[in-house]
């Protein structure tokens, strides 16, 4: 039976069938809790970068905002849909008082896209905070860029070309060594082992920035 | 041959990375750091042990023109469940994985065994063998992760080992290092093992 023209296609079907049918009723059972932490941990990632600015204005901690998710997510986070904005965006509002803008951002790494999350002051040309959503870099190497340590380095630096001067300060920044330690305010720790990715980084948040700029410009958020 | 020398041969004496040259690109690519080495190993010895008893419980059915696309499709829907299961229950183990799930679907080893032993045997030694064969493919890639991490990051588990003194070995943290140890470990035990016992 084994050797005869069908016995293999049926065999190979019921299979399929079989474990496709495992896998999808599996996947099903569990969908809805993959889904609900997804979009915890994307509400939390964005609640985090704005942390700093709120905990400024209502004399928390952050930790205390970020530990009181999901009722200071609700309490002080906006989703805006700006018209011809192809980006999330979000702003936090304490005492009717626009404290800090979060925007969804994507570029390219090495091996794939990537998606961050970042906050800007309001005046959309400084970083407040920076958190990856997800990558396909390779682990061990160009995945670090998702350790708090390269992240902390694009606080509070500027990120837009100056429409006054033409200055493109994002120009002048430059990687150095991991373990070396910054003497400029222009020097940015490279992840050792990652320099297409390092650089990635650098070339979306310039991309993204002067996206938002050049939005926000002529349009209101 | 009895349970504990299927266990034996399939850890030891017919180690997959080491005798059998299987599983080296996973090797290769994952041992930067000791957690990832744990964590592949724990992922690939599941795999190995319930596809392998899997592919045997069906051995006596499976006609021979299909049975490799057979042995493909259970090994994915085995690594696909981990990787269900670990986002639904365990999401901050599954991010720390990332790819790593997915890419025990490529390890050599798994087709290796499910051809060379679970399409021929018993259920129960294809359970032992799946179990030996991920344990020795995971004492090795732990081997391998420790010299690197240690020397690479100055950390083991990711826990500082190494002073500040410590200038760390940039070279331990790129695949080709991975390279050099895996070269060596394998002259190393070619060398001292099966030539002596030879």
């Amino acid at each position: 039976m084994k050797d005869s023209f069908w016995f293999p296609i049926v065999f190979m079907l019921i299979n399929v069938v079989l474990f496709t049918g495992i896998l999808a009723v599996m996947y099903r059972y569990s969908e809805v809790k993959i889904e609900t932490y997804e979009t915890a941990s994307y509400q939390q990632k964005i609640l985090g970068t704005m942390a700093a600015k709120i905990a400024e204005v209502t004399e928390q901690s952050p930790e205390e905002i970020i530990a009181a998710y999901p009722s200071s997510f609700e309490k002080y986070v906006q989703k805006l849909e700006p018209k011809d904005f192809e980006r999330e965006v979000y702003k936090a509002v304490v005492d009717d008082q626009v404290v800090a803008y979060c925007f969804e951002i994507k570029g390219n790494g090495l091996w794939g896209s990537m998606r961050a999350l970042v906050s800007t002051s309001t005046d959309f040309k400084t970083i407040l905070d920076f958190a990856i959503v997800n990558q396909q870099e390779t682990p061990g190497l160009g995945a670090r860029i998702e350790e708090k340590w390269f992240l902390e380095q694009f606080q509070n630096r500027l990120f837009v070309v100056n429409p006054e001067s033409n200055d493109d300060v994002t120009q002048s920044y430059e990687f150095i060594a991991e373990t070396q330690t910054p003497v400029t305010d222009r020097q940015l720790k490279r992840v050792t082992g990652a320099t297409i990715t390092s650089d990635s980084v650098i070339k979306m948040l310039r991309a993204e920035f002067n996206y938002i700029y050049d939005y926000v410009r002529s349009n209101e958020l | 041959m009895t349970k504990k020398e299927i266990f034996i041969n399939a850890t030891f004496k017919d180690n997959a990375i080491w005798r059998q040259i299987l599983g080296i690109c996973s090797a290769l690519a994952v041992t930067n750091l000791m957690l990832n080495s744990l964590i592949m190993g724990l992922g690939v010895i599941f795999t190995l042990a319930m596809a392998g008893m899997t592919i045997s419980f069906i051995r006596a059915w499976t006609p021979r023109s299909v049975r490799m696309m057979v042995q493909v499709l259970i090994i994915a829907a085995y690594v696909i469940i981990v990787d269900i299961f670990l986002k639904a229950n365990m999401p901050v183990i599954s991010k720390q994985l990332g790819p790593y799930v997915g890419l025990i679907i490529t390890n050599c080893i798994l087709m290796g065994r499910a051809e060379a032993f679970a399409s021929q045997n018993k259920v129960m030694d294809s359970l032992v063998d799946g179990i030996g064969s991920g344990i020795g493919y995971t004492m090795v890639l732990l081997l391998i992760s420790f010299i690197r991490e240690l020397f690479g990051f100055g950390s083991i588990f990711g826990f500082r080992i190494m002073g500040d003194w410590w200038t760390a070995w940039s070279i331990m943290v790129m695949a080709p290092s991975a390279f050099f140890i895996l070269a060596m470990l394998i002259w190393i035990i070619n060398t001292y093992y099966y030539k002596v016992k030879a």
